[in-house]
């Protein structure tokens, strides 16, 4: 297994992962043989000590993906072969009991209005708690940034603040809300108000992408202040000399140039809201039809006897979506991880 | 497909009314210097729909025309026309009988529209206090505040108007003996207040209009997130740490409503046994953790003791080799520490503990390791992969490693497989077996002779590592050859009278069995977050200044002096930021024991807990208690970020 990992790797990314390597083996080498040589221990036992680095992180990456191996070989096993004998067995060439059906079965099953219908609802949820935190959070960041008012500072601590606070604390009087609306009693008049009505909004994707918004305010903020705040200044004052105003500032010159960081951040947060289970579990527990795969997965799990091989299908149809985004833009994934983290 | 398309539509929907609104609003808010009168109608228009809007979403107004659409219009075209007028109208013995009369008007057309079954009967005496107490209010904050007669009486119509609205409104009955007249003098009264109070304003020249146009920047650009978060963290925040005060049950009984208890929630929690269970801490002491960990802080001082000898300035100093059994040694006991008192809270402890701990390790350690490695980048993507995957997935893919099958059955887990097939090697006399106690015996001898070597070669920490290796090898030996290495029982049986001693397989329940199931959860989150702290750590690794490692090179620094000495002071900040960011993310950890354990077999923690008591038991108080104390325990992470941002900002 570990040959099949390290080859198909190697496929992928040989030439320009060589050349690196290569670039930097002669420094390496000229410091490495600074190391005592009279250490009275012979030269094959450095040699062999000093290749121990990358054969443990080769056993580290082995360990990593063996879960996720296991569990996609699993998936296109049947029920029996899957609950008689080990997944790596399919690497000493048992391939007895291989099949699509346990997929066949996810996708066909109308259990709960069927697994098709959980991703469109993932999606329903993903997509707008995607774009809206980051148009939103967009204005506020340039505001932030380079609009000048009294408070701007304080206000800006407070939301970068709230960044550590955890979703827990917001979520019972969150589905109050948009339960019933939020009312007020006014004191000594016996008089309710309406703050906010009651827009049925429980049970559906909106009010998941409606929370998920709020909750990704203060880190969309941080992490697109951070970038917007360090472009330099002159072009700002170009623009105002122009006789430009902030909107279209905003729209024609920081748009534009914070492309890179507005896909870091629109990555994170698809990855972040696609694969949330909590504040979908809380927000539409009760209407099947709008549940998101990682609800439907859990319940799935309920029954872990009799749909124990099913769960495998399920996880991988899951994952395939934040998967293929990961792998085909991990570098902006990182950049935005990076921005978020390294620079604060 | 349906769906699909369903989806599309609502997504672009809301996703282009938004962008239409903000566009609409920068273009009105340019308006000002450039039409003033469009800028006041639209202006007029806007507040005209709102409060009609409002007063007919609330069907307080009569059922002509279609419901929310009839009145708001006409709302719209009045409060429109009202604010067009006056918008050029500059004198104010014009200006101010025009707003009276033309809000007069406006009054006059409220009163006409009120449903007449739902006509308000005043309350005069509380209208008339409310009025002139809030006027009175008003006006003197305004004097006290703004040292200035005219403003102080503008600020004194405000309060009169507000005290109106609230009074003669709020006061009022409504649908019950009320009649006709009352709406009138309720609307007019109010409105004509208002009207004197526009009345009082002059038309801005430019300067104030380009103020206006500059000025409602901020607000357009801010409003819509600071909305999401006050709508969705603040205010919530506020009303969950006043929900924990309440609950349902009052003095033992249940009551319907929720009703004030003070602390008793949190009283609850921390009395409770199953958030907070000290009894077993006797068992601390007989823990085999406890003496392992003891044992390794003694070797950690004798060869701190020894180094002492052994360096020139004759100091002990801290290195790789008196330092890691050291940091183990305590490691284990905090571990048998966890592992004895148990509970929600400390659950929730061991897993900041465990998880931050082995995840930022291990993730320097990878990122040290990959760092100008063949293949870098491949195998830091593999590691960091699982952060693709949902804590639910994840789970699941868990699930199929710790998988415990029957005994007599091949195991389908691969830790229960490698588990049992230890067990197997030594009971079964194979030739598998006594190959491995070769392979054993030839590692340990290896170890120990490399051990001396390097001891007599001034290398200790090799020495050291080798030794230790040694011993761990002899130990496994011993149980090889002894009482059984891995998953075996021998248990002895009487057959036909005989007795028979009989190895047989024993799996391990990695998920069942407390309070070491607990690890085996927090080895998912590690597994997904090493690959986050490693890449922030090879970025950081990365921007360390090539000079300083080739300056210490030329000075004869080995490489692990390097590491401790350079590499580490210069990432510090970025191992800080890992840390708490971990912090904060593992103590809401819920996704994982969710679908684990869903807090069964002792693995609860504090946001599974509290989701379980708010939405299944629907406990509002106790749930928001829990949250609280979340909130409460992640607020050193909360200052500690504000103190470095107040830092980055000077």
């Amino acid at each position: 297994m570990t040959n099949t990992q390290s080859s198909s790797s190697q496929a992928s990314t040989a030439l320009p992962s060589d050349k690196a390597a290569i670039g930097a083996s002669p420094g390496k080498n000229a410091g490495r043989s600074k190391l005592p040589k009279d250490a009275g221990v012979g030269r094959f036992v450095y040699g062999s000590l000093r290749r121990i680095p990358t054969w443990i992180l080769w056993i580290l990456v082995v360990l990593w993906t063996t879960p996720t191996i296991g569990l996609l070989v699993n998936s296109f096993r049947d029920k029996d072969t899957q609950r008689s004998s080990a997944f790596w067995t399919v690497f000493r060439g048992n391939f007895e009991g291989l099949t699509l059906e346990n997929y066949q079965e996810v996708l066909g099953n109308e259990v709960q209005g069927g697994f098709w219908t959980g991703i469109a609802n993932s999606f329903a949820i993903a997509i707008p708690s995607t774009i809206i935190p980051i148009a939103i959070a967009a204005f506020a960041a340039y505001a932030f940034a380079w609009i000048e008012f009294r408070g701007r500072e304080w206000m800006f601590i407070i939301t970068v603040s709230l960044l550590a606070i955890p979703n827990q604390v917001a979520l019972i009087p969150l589905l109050q809300m948009l339960n019933n609306g939020a009312h007020v009693t006014i004191p000594g008049l016996e008089k309710t108000v309406t703050l906010f009505p009651d827009f049925n909004l429980v049970g559906t994707t909106n009010a998941v992408w409606l929370t998920h918004t709020a909750f990704a305010m203060p880190f969309a903020i941080f992490l697109l202040h951070n970038y917007l705040s360090s472009l330099p200044k002159d072009i700002f004052e170009a623009a105002r000399i122009d006789g430009a105003d902030h909107f279209t500032i905003f729209w024609r010159l920081v748009l534009p140039l914070s492309v890179p960081v507005l896909a870091a951040f629109a990555i994170f947060q698809f990855l972040w809201t696609y694969n949330d289970y909590l504040i979908a579990v809380t927000m539409i527990s009760g209407n099947g039809s709008a549940l998101p795969t990682t609800v439907k997965m859990v319940a799935q799990t309920g029954e872990f006897g009799d749909l124990e091989h099913l769960l495998t299908a399920g996880a991988f149809v899951q994952a395939v979506v934040p998967l293929i985004v990961f792998f085909s833009l991990q570098r902006y994934f990182v950049r935005g991880i990076l921005a978020g983290s390294v620079k604060g | 497909m349906d769906i699909f398309i369903s989806t599309i539509i609502r997504i672009s929907v809301a996703v282009g009314v938004s962008g239409l609104l903000f566009i609409a609003f920068n273009y009105f808010f340019s308006q000002p210097t450039r039409r003033w009168r469009l800028f006041n109608t639209i202006t007029g228009a806007f507040f005209g729909l709102i409060y009609f809007g409002i007063l007919d979403g609330n069907r307080f107004l009569g059922d002509v025309g279609p419901t929310l659409i009839f009145w708001p219009v006409l709302g719209a075209v009045a409060g429109g026309a009202i604010c067009g007028t006056l918008s050029d109208t500059e004198k104010p013995t014009v200006r101010i009988p025009l707003a009276v009369g033309t809000l007069v008007a406006f009054g006059v057309l409220q009163g006409a529209a009120w449903r007449s079954d739902f006509l308000p009967s005043l309350d005069w005496g509380a209208a008339l206090v409310w009025t002139f107490a809030a006027g009175v209010i008003l006006g003197t904050a305004g004097l006290a505040i703004r040292r200035d007669l005219i403003k102080a009486g503008n600020w004194a119509i405000v309060g009169l108007t507000v005290g109106w609205m609230l009074g003669a409104w709020g006061g009022a009955d409504f649908g019950a003996g009320g009649s006709r007249w009352e709406a009138y003098a309720a609307s007019i009264v109010g409105l004509t207040l208002i009207g004197i109070r526009l009345g009082f304003t002059k038309i801005p020249d430019d300067a104030v209009r380009i103020q206006l146009d500059t000025g409602s920047r901020k607000y357009i650009f801010l409003t819509p997130a600071l909305a999401f978060i006050s709508l969705g963290l603040l205010i919530p925040l506020v009303r969950t740490i006043y929900l924990s005060f309440l609950a349902r049950t009052e003095g033992g009984r249940t009551v319907t409503d929720l009703s004030w208890v003070g602390l008793e929630n949190y009283g609850f929690i921390f009395t409770s046994n199953q958030s907070l269970n000290l009894s077993g801490w006797s068992n601390f002491f007989t823990s085999r953790l406890v003496w392992w960990g003891g044992g390794l802080l003694g070797i950690a001082v004798i060869i701190a003791f020894v180094q002492k000898f052994k360096s020139p300035d004759g100091r002990p100093s801290l290195s790789g080799g008196s330092v890691s059994p050291f940091v183990i040694g305590w490691f284990l006991i905090v571990t048998a520490v966890f592992a004895t008192l148990r509970g929600t809270i400390l659950n929730n402890l061991w897993w900041v503990f465990f998880v931050t701990l082995m995840a930022t390790g291990l993730g320097l350690m990878i990122s040290v390791l990959a760092d100008k490695a063949k293949m870098e980048s491949s195998a830091k993507s593999l590691i960091f992969m699982p952060m693709a995957i949902s804590f639910v997935g994840a789970g699941i893919i868990w699930r199929f490693m710790f998988i415990a099958r029957d005994t007599q059955k091949p195991q389908t887990g691969l830790f229960n497989s490698i588990w049992v097939g230890f067990g197997q090697l030594s009971t079964t006399n194979s030739w598998t077996g006594i190959f491995a106690i070769a392979v054993l015996i030839g590692i340990i001898s290896g170890l120990a002779i490399f051990s001396y070597l390097s001891w007599r070669s001034n290398a200790n920490k090799l020495a050291l590592f080798s030794l230790l290796g040694s011993a761990l090898g002899g130990f496994l030996l011993y149980r090889l050859i002894g009482p059984g290495l891995g998953g075996v029982i021998t248990r002895t049986i009487t057959v036909d009278g005989e007795k028979v001693t009989q190895s047989i397989p024993n799996t391990i329940l990695f998920i069942e069995e407390a309070p070491f199931n607990n690890l085996w959860l927090m080895v998912i989150l590690i597994w997904i977050q090493t690959g986050f702290a490693m890449v922030i750590f090879s970025a950081a690794i990365k921007a360390v200044p090539g000079e300083f490692i080739e300056a210490a090179r030329v000075d004869g620094a080995t490489e692990s002096q390097i590491f401790w000495r350079i590499t580490i002071p210069q990432i510090a900040t970025t191992i800080g930021v890992v840390v708490t960011t971990l912090i904060v993310l593992v103590m809401k950890v819920y996704d994982i024991v969710k679908v684990m354990t869903n807090g069964n077999f002792g693995t609860q923690v504090l946001a599974n807990d509290m989701w379980n008591r708010a939405f299944q038991d629907r406990n509002w108080g106790l749930g928001s208690a829990l949250a609280v104390i979340l909130f409460i325990a992640v607020l050193p992470i909360m200052f500690y970020n504000i103190r470095r941002m107040q830092k980055i900002e000077t």
